[in-house]
């Protein structure tokens, strides 16, 4: 006992230290216990406490840029969080409000209405899918900032590809063509919209305007993701149907898709846009993308495989034709 | 000379006073900013920098401007050093301006630090043309203006209240002071003339922090953050506004303080 007692005697001023990093220390595992139970599905109330853009301005006390600066972090946090966004009732209810009031604390920020009007336009899971929203938050943008010819145009993107509405996609790529300093090919986008028809070359063209001109980096990401996954449903209905006229000559679908090569339907068997070789399933004549893929897939707004198809069938029967011609000389 | 001494001293009290501790979270803040907004912002870092910056010179200042203010005179007398100092041939209106020269002296160290710390993040991150630096600097001009103004209004209430209240007062006066256009308008829609008519005297009597923060309706921090010039003449007519306000509210100090009994 009493080697307890001067054991602790000589330790006096070691013990609390000791104790005190040993609370320090169990703090986390303390803090991870309780994490653990909360209810992650209700953790997120998703409420925004003022949704107002002049009572956030008013509360912001001068410091508009700053409080407008912590808005976008926010909105792209809110945006961002995928998982999040999933469990929530309505994925992005308060989006449009959050946006509302950074463009309103700073009207200058003429990135926030371009990417915020992806937000809100893509559909659903990707994006809000309020389509209406992204073009109110791009007319603010052009009414606050007037010599910014990109807001224009991403209206008319908007209305093209959120909408499908060529014709007021023509008209906004048409006035933003107006604009001094938008680029000389505005003026040839607005006329082929306003044209008929051509309705995924003309979002080939889009996508690859963006793809070569945007300085943003996530922006030439999306284009070209956009780009991926139009090459790959076209190489996916192409070979559908080469494996469609197969089975029709031989009877039954080729086991491997060097067969289609072997018989001179195709030249060569093509890859994905990563280059990864596409899944074939002999027994359902189905593809996909292999899991190893590059592409990071994005289901296009416009269903045109029928379209596709009539056209590979036409230059099929046309060279069909041609080689029946020539073999018969 | 004699104020000249008295700021002096306040300006070594401020410093022993660990004022300048402020700084280094300031840093932090500044350091941390670079870092992290990467990767949670979608472009505008280097406007997020400036934001952040100017905004942090200027809270931080004005708390400053508040706290040490309000004990600028009351501090003297409840350690009652007032009563050697004035038993030297010093008039009480010396000593009121000295002690807020001496504040305001504190302030403009801890805003040219500050300064130099937000150049060196936004230099760190790179890409910023010399004249997006030279573009800061009437902001910050600005800024100081407010907390020269700032500390005027806390120096009137140390000199006859209590710390709290003294805060109390000039942090809500701090807060009006950014509405006072809204006493304008306010003025201007009512129907009523009394009302009108004292609208019009609040916004003419409480001091107009947001002559410092908008010039020519355009927020003074974010022309900054977006490189834009200000008007010389509206910087000009601010200052002159600081100037008379501060030298309104010195007097009412300096008399305040003379008519006080130390007996």
């Amino acid at each position: 006992m009493s080697g307890f007692r001067s054991f602790l005697q000589a330790q006096r001023r070691r013990l609390p230290v000791a104790g005190v990093l040993a609370c320090a220390f169990l703090l986390k595992p303390v803090q991870d216990r309780l994490e653990a139970r909360l209810d992650r599905a209700s953790a997120d109330p998703d409420i925004l406490y003022f949704a107002s853009p002049s009572i956030v301005k008013a509360l912001a006390l001068g410091y508009d840029g700053l409080v407008a600066d912590v808005y976008w972090m926010r909105a792209i946090q809110y945006y961002g969080r995928r998982e999040e966004a999933a469990r929530r009732l309505i994925r992005y209810k308060n989006l449009p409000a959050l946006l509302d009031i950074v463009t309103t604390l700073d009207p200058r920020m003429a990135d926030v209405y371009r990417a915020g009007s992806v937000f809100l336009g893509e559909p659903e899971p990707l994006g809000a899918g309020e389509p209406l929203e992204a073009i109110r938050l791009l007319d603010k943008g052009i009414a606050r900032l007037p010599g910014d010819w990109r807001l224009g145009f991403d209206k008319g993107f908007a209305y093209y590809l959120y909408l499908k509405d060529r014709g007021r996609a023509g008209q906004a790529w048409l006035d933003a063509s107006r604009v001094p300093g938008a680029p000389p090919w505005m003026e040839g986008l607005a006329a082929r919209a306003l044209s008929e028809g051509g309705e995924v070359e003309m979002a080939r063209s889009l996508w690859q305007r963006q793809l070569e001109e945007a300085t943003r980096q996530d922006i030439r990401e999306n284009a070209r993701n956009h780009l991926h996954s139009i090459q790959a449903d076209e190489d996916i209905w192409t070979l559908e149907f080469f494996v469609e006229k197969y089975a029709a000559l031989y009877g039954a679908r080729p086991r491997r898709l060097d067969d289609l090569v072997s018989a001179g339907l195709i030249r060569f068997v093509p890859a994905d846009p990563s280059g990864v070789p596409y899944d074939y399933d002999p027994d359902s004549g189905w593809f996909s993308l292999n899991p190893k893929t590059g592409v990071r897939y994005i289901k296009m707004t416009y269903d045109y495989r029928e379209e596709f198809r009539e056209r590979l069938r036409r230059l099929y029967d046309a060279v069909k034709t041609q080689t029946t011609k020539t073999s018969k000389r | 000379m004699r104020v000249a001494a008295i700021a002096r001293n306040t300006f070594r009290e401020n410093i022993r006073d660990k004022i300048l501790y402020n700084l280094i979270l300031f840093a932090l803040l500044m350091i941390a900013s670079s870092f992290v907004l990467g990767q949670l912002t979608l472009g505008y870092d280097d406007k997020v920098i400036i934001d952040l910056g100017l905004s942090a010179i200027s809270v931080f200042g004005s708390l400053i401007a508040i706290f040490i203010g309000i004990g600028l005179v009351y501090k003297e007398l409840e350690r009652r050093t007032v009563y050697a100092l004035l038993a030297k041939p010093v008039h009480r209106w010396e000593f009121i301006l000295g002690k807020y020269l001496g504040l305001v002296f504190t302030l403009l160290v801890n805003v040219v630090i500050m300064t130099a710390g937000l150049a060196l993040t936004l230099a760190y991150r790179g890409g910023i043309p010399l004249h997006g630096y030279l573009r800061l600097l009437p902001a910050i001009y600005l800024i100081f203006l407010s907390l020269a103004l700032i500390t005027a209004v806390a120096l009137v209430f140390s000199a006859f209240s209590t710390p709290a209240l003294s805060a109390l007062f000039t942090f809500f006066l701090w807060i009006i002071g950014h509405f006072n256009l809204d006493l304008l308008r306010f003025s201007r829609t009512t129907e009523s003339a009394p009302a009108a008519f004292i609208f019009k005297a609040l916004y003419y009597l409480l001091p107009n922090i947001s002559n410092f923060s908008m010039v020519d309706s355009r927020n003074v921090i974010q022309s900054a953050a977006y490189y834009e010039p200000l008007n010389a003449a509206a910087i000009g007519w601010a200052t002159i506004y600081a100037v008379l306000y501060c030298a309104v509210l010195l007097t009412l100090a300096a008399a305040i303080f003379s008519g006080r009994d130390f007996k």
